[in-house]
């Protein structure tokens, strides 16, 4: 081992650490609360009384690549292997841009279409993907992470339910249409400005509480933030700093009653990372701050409107090239910080991640350690075990402070969407990401295998997913045949339709179905929305 | 010794993440280095910019399939063909394997700023005193 230098102790996020706590490191506001029980307001011990004795969580792994049937196949093969619910990934050249394989963009790097989730341009493709998947029971995530797109997708994956005879009313699952992915973490190249993805994700959220009402019609997913930089506080204060732009909005149309726009909202997601007192005090804290949140600024009482749902993703970003298979002990002990703090469902990256997207053998270890958590290790057995801990009760209420004053600053430089649009939330996570590339520099932080202890012996090769290779020539072909043989007239209509909708303020989603139905394709719809609602100016930082 | 450097750093593919991009070109800029970003850019944009920019070093940041960075690189080197390719993003092995026989280096998750700093120095002949205020280059190995 090489030497290192005196080391600091402290949080991930900076929080400097005593050797060890006890009862007068927890401040007195938050004293009260430690006595509370699970499922009692605020929540921080957990939303539900029973725990995982009521629940398990939901084993959740986000796949797909190549044709639509591609997908299809993986989705299977993990439901196949005890996942239980599934989600779908649509191609990032086409979808997250809502291009058509045509567009010259995408003509220009064909070999990269279906490398990250499969093609799919109209409703025969979603169909495809979906082919025998149990829908009707099984909680779905349509897809539509990027927020231009995920009308599409969402309104894709109804329109199939609808097709098969199924009722929107009682169908589960949910989209993401997620700005942390969207305006920060991952941003395309071209897409709609925030203002017009606000009215979007609000429409989404009206069209769901009048027609798919079990559906959670978005997830803010502060992930995309904190693996893209943000620190455990900063991301808990920004998830809310999004989540308030929402509510604010829906408070502004007066269409519903905020508690249904609360528990609309109210289902997020957050990464899990490698400190892992930190990040189980992380979501304890998130299920406070949520609970308050929503009393002190909207007035709302429902105690069940204020029980935040939580998924949760292992950090993509931990998982390291060198030594690949270090990364299964890594995803074990992240996904571990999520059980601990009572999440409701969860994603654990795979082990080849640095690599490639996840091969099978990788997908089926990141089911196989969710299943040894819930059945070997016994920690589903108590609600909210590390309860009443100094260490982690003080850590709480100092990640709830600090996020409060996050929260607080996104607000003075004009909200959430302004912090985006100045490209202040990304330098916040940028400057996060140097310090951190120093420190490793510095051997401040080791990270096994990276930059330090770096002999491997492995005798196992791990070389990374090669997807399909005709993913791009066969969306090419049913391009042309969904444009040769679709009932040509209610396609121009509807598109002409959505067009009309989308220049006023009527909500978009009804003409969404409508344009879906009638077999519209993605890159149709783009460029209504490029023509009608122009093009987001990307902070220069991204570039 | 050379008295500066650019750098022109492309993505190959349409995949928005610029985490590792702009961090790589951070460390490079504190190390002396003047470095263009080019965004998301097909093979014939990046040989524009090549051209234009007078560019002593090519970075590509792969977020996508290997063949579009390799016909990007290709191409890059029929106008200039004395021209240092480093490559940095998602490469597996076997494709870290394929570009370093083409003359290509790369530099997988992982790599420490040093080593990507000197790799730059190395490839372009230039080094600079580091910036004030920068730590670039001040490892405790």
């Amino acid at each position: 081992m090489t030497d290192t230098p005196s080391r600091t102790w402290k949080t991930a996020s900076g929080i400097p650490l005593k050797s060890s706590y006890c009862r007068e490191d927890i401040p007195q506001w938050y004293l009260p609360e430690i006595n509370k029980a699970p499922g009692e307001l605020p929540y921080q011990r957990g939303a539900f009384a029973q725990g995982y004795r009521s629940k398990p969580w939901r084993i959740f792994q986000l796949s797909g690549f190549g044709k639509p049937e591609d997908e299809n196949e993986r989705i299977k093969f993990l439901l196949a292997h005890g996942e239980t619910g599934f989600l779908m990934e649509h191609d990032r050249n086409t979808a997250d841009h809502m291009y058509n394989v045509d567009h010259p963009d995408v003509l220009a790097r064909p070999q990269d279409v279906g490398l990250t989730g499969a093609v799919m341009q109209s409703i025969r493709d979603i169909d495809i993907c979906l082919s025998d998947l149990p829908i009707s029971t099984t909680f779905g995530h349509a897809g539509g992470a990027v927020v231009q797109h995920a009308p599409f997708a969402l309104a894709g994956y109804w329109t199939v339910a609808k097709r098969r005879g199924l009722s929107l009313e009682t169908l589960p699952g949910t989209g993401q249409s997620d700005f942390f992915l969207t305006y920060h973490g991952c941003v395309p190249k071209h897409q709609i400005p925030t203002a017009a993805g606000l009215r979007f994700n609000a429409d989404i959220i009206e069209f769901c509480y009048k027609y798919v009402k079990r559906w959670v019609p978005v997830s803010i997913a502060a992930y995309n933030g904190a693996d893209t930089g943000l620190n455990a506080y900063q991301e808990l204060g920004a998830l809310f700093a999004n989540a308030v732009e929402y509510l604010d909005e829906i408070k502004r149309r007066d269409s519903m009653p905020l508690e249904a726009a609360a528990k609309a909202c109210g289902g997020v997601n957050f990464r899990l990372s490698m400190d892992l007192f930190e990040e189980a005090s992380k979501i304890r804290a998130g299920r406070k701050m949520w609970a308050d949140l929503l009393e002190r600024r909207y007035g709302i009482s429902d105690a069940k409107a204020r029980q935040l749902r939580i998924h949760c993703v292992t950090s993509g970003s931990n998982m390291t090239y060198q030594q690949p298979l270090n990364n299964i002990v890594r995803g074990t002990l992240m996904a571990l910080a999520g059980v601990l703090s009572g999440i409701q469902s969860l994603g654990i990256s795979g082990y080849d991640e640095a690599l490639s997207i996840p091969s099978e053998h990788a997908h089926q270890m990141s089911v196989r350690i969710q299943q040894i958590l819930q059945h070997e290790t016994n920690v589903p057995a108590v609600v909210d075990p590390l309860g009443g801990s100094y260490y982690i009760e003080s850590l709480t209420a100092e990640l709830i402070e600090r996020a409060w004053s996050f929260f607080d600053e996104i607000q003075s430089r004009g909200g959430f969407l302004e912090t985006l649009n100045t490209g202040w939330l990304h330098h916040c996570a940028h400057e996060n990401q140097h310090e951190d590339f120093l420190a490793q520099e510095r051997k401040e932080r080791i990270i096994v295998g990276v930059n330090d202890f770096r002999a491997d012996i492995s005798p196992f090769e791990v070389d990374g997913f090669v997807g399909v290779n005709d993913a791009f020539d066969v969306a090419m072909q049913r391009l042309k045949d969904v444009r040769a043989t679709r009932a040509q007239r209610p396609a121009a209509q509807a598109l002409h339709n959505l067009e009309r909708v989308c220049r006023n303020s009527e909500n978009i989603m009804p003409a969404m179905m409508d344009a879906l139905d009638a077999e519209v394709t993605l890159g149709e719809i783009g460029d209504v929305w490029r023509s009608v609602l122009g093009d987001w100016v990307a902070p220069q930082i991204t570039i | 010794m050379k008295n500066s450097a650019r750098i022109l750093i492309a993505k190959t593919g349409l995949d928005g993440h610029w985490r590792g991009a702009s961090l790589v070109a951070r460390a490079l800029r504190e190390a002396g280095f003047d470095v263009v970003m080019a965004g998301m850019s097909s093979w014939e944009e990046i040989v524009q910019a090549i051209s234009d920019k007078e560019v002593d070093l090519l970075g590509i940041s792969i977020g996508g399939h290997m063949e579009v960075a390799e016909r990007a690189i290709a191409e890059a080197r029929k106008v200039r063909p004395d021209l240092p390719v480093m490559v940095g993003g998602v490469v597996p092995p076997w494709a870290k394997k394929k570009l370093e026989a083409q003359g290509v280096e790369v530099y997988p998750p992982g790599s420490q700023m040093s080593e990507i700093t000197e790799g730059a120095q190395r490839l372009t002949g230039y080094r600079a005193e580091p910036m004030p205020g920068s730590d670039t280059g001040r490892s405790q190995a």
